[in-house]
């Protein structure tokens, strides 16, 4: 007898475990945009201004201030994410090295910000946008080496497709639902091998490439 | 449908009941339960709870250098510090913490391998319970303080009356503490070990004129070994594990080896033998003796004086002593008059008698007789600078230090690296004398027994944090490099954990500063000390016509000085005037049992209880985890009543222990035998409380020529306290839930347990 009412417990159980992960969190399988929250930084950083497109309308009078972005490779400050599971967030000498010869702007309040964190040589104290449960790796290198150095696309697109358009944002926010679904969702297509090459191939399918 | 899978065991099964299904609770459906629980949790788990967007922060570096990459390991090699073998290691470091140990491929010592141990190694590191900062009675104090204090307690205190115990020291830690003794004017400086070969190197250096020959397992045909566990605990383990796969290999030009252990209990070392052979304890000494004279009688050539020492031991009586077979004795003789060259050695299980160190020397007497010196056993180098040279611990140290405790003549008495209140046995009344010391100093990494009964408590840098360096005892070399020797380099895999601990070495300068302030004032920190006493040593040391720098930068790249050694020479064979070899005890009727306190690969003499790896990892022999257990052969325990898991009591002339009834057919029918290094009173979470201490149990009997410990000389009767568990193992075939269930109610009655099935 006992062991039907423990039977029970265990159904009863597992349909509360069940229901409650239906209602929480039921991920869309999409590729469409899932925001996330608005995270604030200790300092707005200006993406768009980094990495915006040039607005040639900024060409014609120099002395005002530039509306558009300047461009710069997102590689060139994320510098890890080609070499490292982790794309990094850019040393604070790497905004200095540029920042310490561009006088237009020094003056201005982030600016000033960022120099007072660099005289205290304390790091800035960034919030996370793109988190993973702890139980996900997920390696950057593999995913810019096949897209950006590989199939030679633009190093925008290749990372725009997990961290979308962030040459229009000032902070970045999330934009993808980063699940697994989401995940395995493009993993299931077909990706050519390299730019010079029609071969094509899937993404890895084994639960030991992301969950170890 | 559901109801019969859930009761698959019991209907299926015509086996009868087994105790945990008699509670209506079996294996399967517990794991049943716990298979569905884990489900139900996995799935309510999936809602991304662990995502912290906009909460977590993510710190990067304000001025990275250039090889640091997030997630990238870089290695960083060191030397090891969890026993004394000294291995060569390499810590993966990453974003400046350390996450795991290799062994170091450059290195005849280990030759890119790391036992166990070693890599617990950053659990040292990385333990809870580490001494933070400077202790007076408990009471948190700065350096300056404490430093002051000591300077203070030592104003007006002769040199006789200043003492200073340390474990095994070598390198220049040890040059320092040596200046260091100088300056105070004393020599009473006490190296201790609670487990060490030293009754071996005295047999050693009677017997081949060296205290540490370098055996070559890997050159042996035939190794007979008398209680030597070296694939466990002996000596230099990893070295001799890798000999071990050459020795075994059939396509080595001596063929496949053949490894026979003799001892008492049997260990990993005899588990991989192809014949393990109990002789009965203490009478390996004339079990060796024997074999010289049937290999006599086999035709072998023995020197006449030799013969004269073993005409008494004849097969025919040795057998009646060992309780070893006549023809087991003659067909070990054959095999090595046939097989040659052999090695024969002998370990803590032949050593630790009243007359452990004649058991010893007989025993390499027939390493003589068989010609294996010069072939298996040979001389090693040593360092070619004494003052680094490695002062070998022993047990007699501490009787030495112990009494003059008890005289009151200390004043000041510091420790390292030794932890005596915990490894004495309690009728030496060390804890008592110790505290009639009038100012005790601990240099501590953990608040263990000792730290806790001294006055002062200096917190220690783990080895991952400090600098030093150090000479292997057993010294290893590359193959055809014979006068090799090595000078090895512990650095800081990361910086502290702590602010407040320092290295040996810096504490040491900072005391030396305090009597002679000129001659160091030069020296900021240890490590000053060190690259200028390499620098300084540099055309010795092989940087000849290497540029400062960049010899320094080698030498912290590969943590491995070679040297070229001082050439031992080993010696032919010794005048040997006859042996004292006692006839085996007759037991007494009140305690009838020999113990055996055995030496576990993990706990070794309990310095690293507190790592808890090494507790959770199996005993390879009887997979008990995490608590201490009494080795019972199954016909003794029949006699006695005793089932596997009864709580029964151990006790002996000096003192008792209660632990669980393990039933084993490898151990000798007259011996029990309990692991060592359990039972802690201090030291941590995980190391107190967690089994029973045997080292206090044990009596006063010593080697009659090193005044060493005689382990193997307790006797103890064993008793039943009514108390009974189930034994957490990993060895199956399990019966009930082990998990989170240890304590059972005492009511299976001992008539259902069907003892046949266990002999």
């Amino acid at each position: 007898m006992h062991r039907f009412l423990r039977l029970s417990i265990l159904l009863v159980g597992m349909f509360f475990a069940v229901g409650s992960y239906a209602t929480d969190t039921a991920p869309p399988i999409t590729t469409e945009d899932d925001l996330g929250p608005q995270v604030e930084q200790p300092i707005e950083f200006p993406h768009n201004r980094h990495a915006g497109l040039h607005d040639p309308a900024d060409d014609a009078d120099p002395s005002k201030p530039a509306k558009g972005g300047m461009e710069i490779n997102c590689m060139y400050c994320h510098t890890y994410a080609r070499r490292s599971m982790v794309a990094g967030i850019p040393p604070l000498r790497k905004c200095i090295g540029c920042h310490q010869s561009i006088e237009s702007v020094k003056e201005t309040p982030r600016i000033k910000k960022l120099f007072e964190y660099w005289e205290a040589k304390k790091a800035i104290p960034w919030k996370k946008v793109h988190d993973l449960p702890d139980f996900v790796r997920f390696n950057h290198e593999r995913h810019v080496q096949r897209f950006v150095f590989q199939q030679n696309r633009p190093v925008q697109e290749a990372c725009g497709y997990c961290h979308g358009d962030i040459k229009t944002m000032t902070v970045a926010r999330r934009q993808k639902p980063l699940t697994m679904g989401w995940c395995a969702s493009c993993h299931q297509k077909d990706h050519l091998v390299s730019a010079s090459s029609s071969e094509t191939s899937h993404g890895p399918n084994d639960c030991f490439t992301c969950h170890k | 449908m559901i109801e019969n899978g859930f009761d698959e065991t019991t209907s299926h099964s015509a086996k009868p009941q087994s105790e945990g299904q008699a509670a209506g609770y079996n294996r399967r459906d517990f794991l049943k339960t716990l298979g569905w629980g884990g489900t139900a949790v996995a799935l309510s788990g999936c809602g991304n709870t662990s995502i912290e967007n906009g909460k977590e922060t993510v710190v990067s570096y304000v001025e990275p250098t250039d090889y640091q990459i997030p997630s990238i390991g870089v290695y960083y090699n060191s030397t090891c510090a969890q026993c004394d073998a000294g291995c060569n290691i390499m810590g993966r470091v990453r974003e400046g913490r350390v996450l795991k140990l290799e062994g170091n491929p450059n290195s005849p010592v280990n030759r890119g391998k790391l036992c166990g141990l070693g890599q617990a190694g950053v659990q040292a590191h990385y333990n809870p319970d580490r001494v933070r900062q400077p202790l007076l009675k408990g009471e948190a104090i700065t350096w300056d303080k404490a430093l002051g204090l000591i300077a203070e307690k030592l104003n007006g205190v002769k040199g006789e009356e200043v003492a200073f115990l340390t474990g095994t020291m070598s390198g220049h830690v040890r040059a320092l503490l040596g200046n260091y003794m100088d300056a105070l004017g004393s020599k009473n400086h006490f190296v201790y070990e609670a487990v060490s070969p030293a009754v071996e190197r005295a047999a050693n250096k009677k017997m081949y004129g060296v205290s540490m020959p370098r055996y070559r397992i890997d050159k042996a045909k035939v190794v007979l070994s008398f209680g030597a566990d070296f694939l466990g605990a002996w000596i230099s383990p990893v070295n001799f594990s890798q000999q071990y796969a050459q020795f075994r290999k059939g396509s080595r030009p001596e063929g496949r080896g053949v490894l026979v252990q003799i001892e008492p209990k049997m260990s990993l070392t005899g588990a991989n033998a192809d014949r393990w052979i109990a002789a009965r304890p203490g009478t390996e000494g004339m079990l060796a003796l024997a074999l010289i004279n049937a290999l006599g009688t086999a035709g072998l050539s023995i020197p006449t004086d030799v013969t004269a020492v073993v005409k008494d031991y004849t097969p025919e009586r040795v057998s009646l002593d060992t309780g070893v077979s006549f023809e087991q004795i003659n067909r070990l003789a054959k095999l090595l008059k046939e097989r040659s060259p052999s090695l024969i050695l002998a370990g803590g299980a032949a050593e630790g008698y009243a007359h452990g160190t004649q058991n010893a020397m007989a025993i390499a007497l027939l390493n003589h007789v068989l010609g294996n010196v010069g072939k298996t056993v040979e001389a090693a180098a040593g360092v070619p600078f004494p003052q680094i040279a490695p002062i070998p611990g022993s047990r007699s140290a501490l009787t030495a230090l112990g009494n003059g405790l008890a005289s009151g003549k200390y004043k000041v008495v510091f420790t390292y690296g030794a932890n005596p209140v915990y490894s004495a046995p309690a009728v030496s009344k060390f804890s008592e004398n110790f505290s009639k010391a009038g100012f005790k100093v601990a240099f501590a990494q953990y608040l263990d027994e000792t730290a806790l009964a001294a006055d002062l408590v200096l917190p220690l840098d783990s080895a991952m944090e400090e600098w030093a360096t150090e000479v292997p005892e057993y010294m290893a070399a590359p193959e055809g490099n014979v006068g090799y020797a090595q000078l090895s380099v512990r650095q800081p895999l990361m910086g502290r954990l702590y602010p407040d601990t320092r290295g040996a070495g810096d504490i040491l300068l900072a005391l030396l500063k305090q009597r002679k302030a000129d001659e160091y004032k030069g020296f900021e920190d240890f490590y000053a000390y060190l690259q200028s006493a390499i620098m300084k040593n540099k055309a010795a040391l092989g940087g000849a016509d290497c540029a400062d720098d960049k010899f320094w930068n080698d030498t912290l790249g590969s943590a491995i000085l070679p040297l070229k050694g001082v050439a031992g020479s080993i010696s032919a064979k010794p005048a040997i005037a006859g042996f004292a070899l006692p006839a085996p005890v007759t037991a007494d009727a009140s305690y009838p049992l020999r113990l055996i306190p055995s030496i576990s690969h993990s706990m070794r003499d309990g310095r690293n209880a507190n790592e808890p790896w090494l507790q959770e990892s199996p005993d390879p022999m009887t997979t008990i985890v995490w608590d201490s257990w009494v080795e019972i052969h199954p016909k003794t325990a029949a006699q006695l009543g005793i089932r596997e898991g009864d709580i029964v009591e151990v006790t002996s002339k000096s003192g008792s222990i209660k632990s669980q009834a393990y039933l084993f057919p490898g151990i000798h029918p007259d011996a029990v035998s309990v692991p060592m290094g359990y039972g802690h009173q201090a030291m941590g979470r995980y190391a107190k409380g967690v089994g029973a201490n045997v080292f206090a149990m044990l009596d006063p009997v010593y080697d009659k020529e090193t005044g060493e410990l005689a382990y193997h000389e307790t006797s103890v009767k064993i008793s039943k306290t009514g108390e009974r568990i189930i034994i957490v193992k990993e060895e199956g075939p399990a019966r009930g839930s082990q998990v989170g269930r240890k304590k059972i109610a005492v009511k299976v009655s001992a008539d259902k347990v069907d003892l046949s099935k266990e002999v």
